[in-house]
């Protein structure tokens, strides 16, 4: 398929529609670099994730993306596929630490930071060893040794749980004040709007506590925390996501024989190529061009390597 | 993992121009309840902002012969919004002009680093604080997914915050 | 006739009408209903009602009313001046559908197709008239769709007139011609002085006579499509005409909806967000899942 190779044009190329921190823009003042993202593990799934690290104010940051099908943005004289909506929110490091901790515990042994965060797949981690005050944050996890004047670590299931729980709890509170259904599954359409609060359980919001962090542990880990949380089997497995509204009508468009006395000719010429629906053939025909920008930085992963060899 | 297929390393960096968060001017958003199925300039001002119409009960206009309705959404309390794009490749040694001001604070890293053919860099382009959130013929409402997605940044700050220490 | 209203807000519908001559409250009338720009592409469809007292229909037909596509342009631009001056017996009112309004119905979540828009219309201008105070006691129809079960709908929602629906009315009943003339009178008046919503710089007027089989308005189709947003609003886009040149030369749009292509779409998305199925095991908890939201992975 020819591409036109018309990309430069900046409306062309992809727009990424971003929510950031206020502060971000007043320490920019301070900054002309510094603010990077990287993509490093999901201690959760393992897999590669976005994180934007703010150098300048030492401080790490989650991305979350907003998709739902079927919507785009128009940004100002533009339009933009897609309509994501990109979360930047500030993310406790030790969520990461401790996925390499974890790793680096399979030795058995007290090591130094520097060879506990090393990652041939996401070099970029060495980035979180220039976090402030880890030494603070590792006590939370680690056991910790200091031999002349270097620190060694070796993970702490125990402290780790303890820790944990403590996030469990402030995210429980967090759960009440934001007014956020944690109950069995609620259809209402009046779900997000937040009545009926008071009758959850104590027990459902440390689930699903629970369930929140564990989207940043390994599962062994949450498992375990789990047990350490004497939270009951949870008889419903993962939920499905909520299921999509109901379609009205599968119709395709028709203007019915009320024109057909002025227009046979058309109606005939047309009629066949109707039933094969508009919608199918407005997808045979998207434009790819623009989608061409879209072949993400970060996720070129599947294609061959650029340039450095 | 020890092979270290240099194919599957993810050294890239992403580098955001800080100075651009100040710079941005402000932008009109709309997020509409259709695919479009491309990116490309569009006349929005001439086809799409002088048809909408203020309604009983929020805004109404219409994208290709179909009825939305919409709303303002505000972006959440200590947030901004932000329109970022890539900039083109191989920008050279432009990249951070004039690195001599005192006041400003250094590199974190030396230039030269920023120059690996794996490091690029983007910008905020424009600005915002509000956006209008259309639905297909009926106004999205507080139910809309959008809205409760806006409700992420205050619980993630419970679940970020550290704990206090023993 | 003034439009001024239809042309501040063009967008929607808009009733126009004269005042109701005191006669036609107290003696039985007869009452025509008719419409223009049913088939047209371009611009408003127009439903007109006329009424006069039963005892001056002769005064009615001797104004030469007729059939209004037998009438030149200026021949109805006159006949409807003459019933303005008979506005001492004659009255009507009208119901101008813009095309937007055409297009949202027609292509909305709950199909409203046009023979449903045009009951519904006519209907609605014989209760403005008996809301007005005209004493109506017969009506007569050109019909849209089966004559038979268009009487017996009309019927049953005015139990106490006397409905004729019939084909060609409009050639057939003066009070019917009548009201063609107001219809088509508006619509020429209408289409004329079209107040673009859109700002469109140097746009040409000259898209012939608005019917989809007209060559030069196809060309003018071709011509004004705007790849992102298709044409203006001026333009029903549930004509097939309108669909096709809009398959062929436009961006494509999905809404969710319709359902066809849903697959083919997932498809694509996810592949140009470089997910690979299959290979993400954990589903976000709960909480993501009902927002929409997942740990980006790319930009």
């Amino acid at each position: 398929m020819a591409r036109r190779e018309d990309c430069g044009d900046g409306a062309r190329a992809r727009q990424h529609v971003f929510l950031l921190p206020e502060y971000l823009k007043d320490a920019s003042k301070k900054m002309k670099s510094g603010l990077m993202f990287v993509k490093l593990v999901n201690p959760c799934s393992g897999e590669g994730a976005l994180y934007l690290f703010n150098m300048c104010l030492q401080q790490l940051f989650e991305i979350k993306v907003f998709k739902e099908k079927h919507h785009s943005w128009f940004i100002n004289q533009s339009v933009q596929s897609g309509g994501l909506l990109h979360f930047v929110t500030p993310m406790d490091p030790l969520f990461l630490l401790l996925h390499y901790l974890i790793k680096a515990d399979k030795e058995g042994k007290f090591q130094p930071l520097d060879q506990v965060v090393v990652d041939d797949m996401f070099p970029n981690c060495i980035l979180l060893l220039k976090l402030p005050e880890l030494e603070k944050l590792l006590q939370h996890v680690t056991e910790g040794k200091e031999i002349g004047k270097k620190k060694y670590y070796k993970y702490s299931k125990e402290k780790t749980l303890k820790w944990l729980e403590k996030k469990v709890n402030q995210t429980v509170a967090a759960l009440k004040t934001n007014n956020i259904n944690v109950g069995a599954r609620v259809q209402s359409t009046a779900f997000f709007s937040g009545h009926q609060i008071s009758s959850d359980k104590e027990e459902d919001y440390i689930r699903y506590a629970h369930g929140l962090i564990s989207d940043y542990i390994t599962k062994e880990l949450s498992d375990d925390l789990c047990k350490y949380l004497k939270l009951p089997e949870d008889p419903a497995s993962l939920p499905k996501p909520p299921s999509k509204k109901v379609k009205l009508s599968d119709e395709p468009v028709e203007a019915k024989e009320d024109y057909t006395k002025f227009n046979t000719k058309d109606m005939k010429t047309e009629k066949k190529n109707s039933k094969m629906t508009a919608a199918q053939k407005a997808l045979a025909k998207v434009d790819k061009t623009g989608m061409k920008s879209i072949d993400s930085f970060f996720g070129a992963k599947n294609k061959k390597k650029v340039g450095k060899t | 993992m020890e092979s270290g297929d240099e194919e599957d390393v993810e050294k890239h960096r992403i580098h955001l121009r800080p100075v651009t968060l100040r710079s941005a001017p402000s932008v009109t958003l709309h997020l509409l309840p259709c695919e479009v199925g491309v990116n490309r300039p569009a006349p929005v001002g001439r086809f799409f902002t002088p048809a909408i119409r203020q309604g009983p009960d929020g805004l109404e206009v219409s994208f290709r012969g179909r009825r939305l309705r919409g709303e303002e959404v505000e972006v959440p309390p200590g947030l901004l919004g932000y329109v970022m794009a890539m900039e083109e490749k191989s920008l050279g040694k432009q990249d951070f002009p004039g690195g001599s001001d005192s006041d400003e604070q250094e590199l974190v890293e030396p230039p030269e680093a920023l120059e690996r053919d794996f490091d690029r860099f983007m910008g905020a382009s424009a600005s915002f604080q509000r956006f209008t959130l259309w639905g297909l013929e009926t106004v999205p409402g507080p139910d809309a997914k959008v809205r409760a997605a806006l409700t992420w940044p205050s619980l993630a700050q419970a679940i970020h915050a550290q704990v206090p220490q023993d | 006739m003034d439009l001024g209203e239809l042309e501040r807000d063009n967008t929607g519908r808009c009733r126009l009408n004269s005042p109701v001559p005191a006669v036609c409250r107290k003696e039985p009338c007869v009452l025509g209903v008719d419409e223009a720009g049913r088939g047209p592409v371009l611009g408003p469809m127009v439903y007109a009602i006329c009424y006069c007292p039963m005892s001056r229909l002769a005064d009615l037909e001797a104004l030469k009313v007729a059939d209004s596509k037998t009438l030149s342009e200026s021949e109805r631009d006159r006949l409807f001046a003459k019933m303005e001056e008979d506005g001492d017996f004659v009255g009507w009112a009208l119901d101008v559908l813009s095309p937007n309004l055409i297009s949202t119905s027609m292509l909305g979540r709950v199909k409203y197709n046009l023979n449903s828009l045009s009951h519904d219309t006519a209907a609605g201008l014989v209760q403005y008239a008996l809301d007005q105070g005209v004493n109506v006691a017969q009506v007569f129809v050109d019909t849209v769709g089966m004559p038979e079960t268009y009487q017996e709908r009309l019927q049953q929602r005015f139990p106490g007139i006397e409905v004729t629906v019939k084909a060609k009315a409009d050639a057939l009943y003066p009070v019917v011609s009548a009201a063609s003339i107001c219809a088509k009178v508006a619509r020429d008046q209408a289409v004329k002085n079209w107040q673009f919503v859109e700002k469109l710089q140097d746009l040409d007027t000259d898209y012939g006579s608005g019917y989809p089989n007209d060559p030069k308005t196809k060309a003018w189709l071709r011509k004004n499509v705007e790849p992102v947003f298709g044409f203006p609003q001026f333009v029903r886009f549930s004509w097939r005409t309108a669909q096709s040149i809009l398959e062929k030369e436009a961006e494509g749009v999905t809404w969710e909806d319709l359902p066809t292509g849903d697959q083919e779409g997932q498809g694509r998305i996810t592949s140009y967000f470089n997910e690979k199925p299959g290979n993400r095991p954990h589903l976000p908890h709960r909480y993501f899942q009902e927002r929409g939201l997942e740990s980006a992975t790319t930009l």
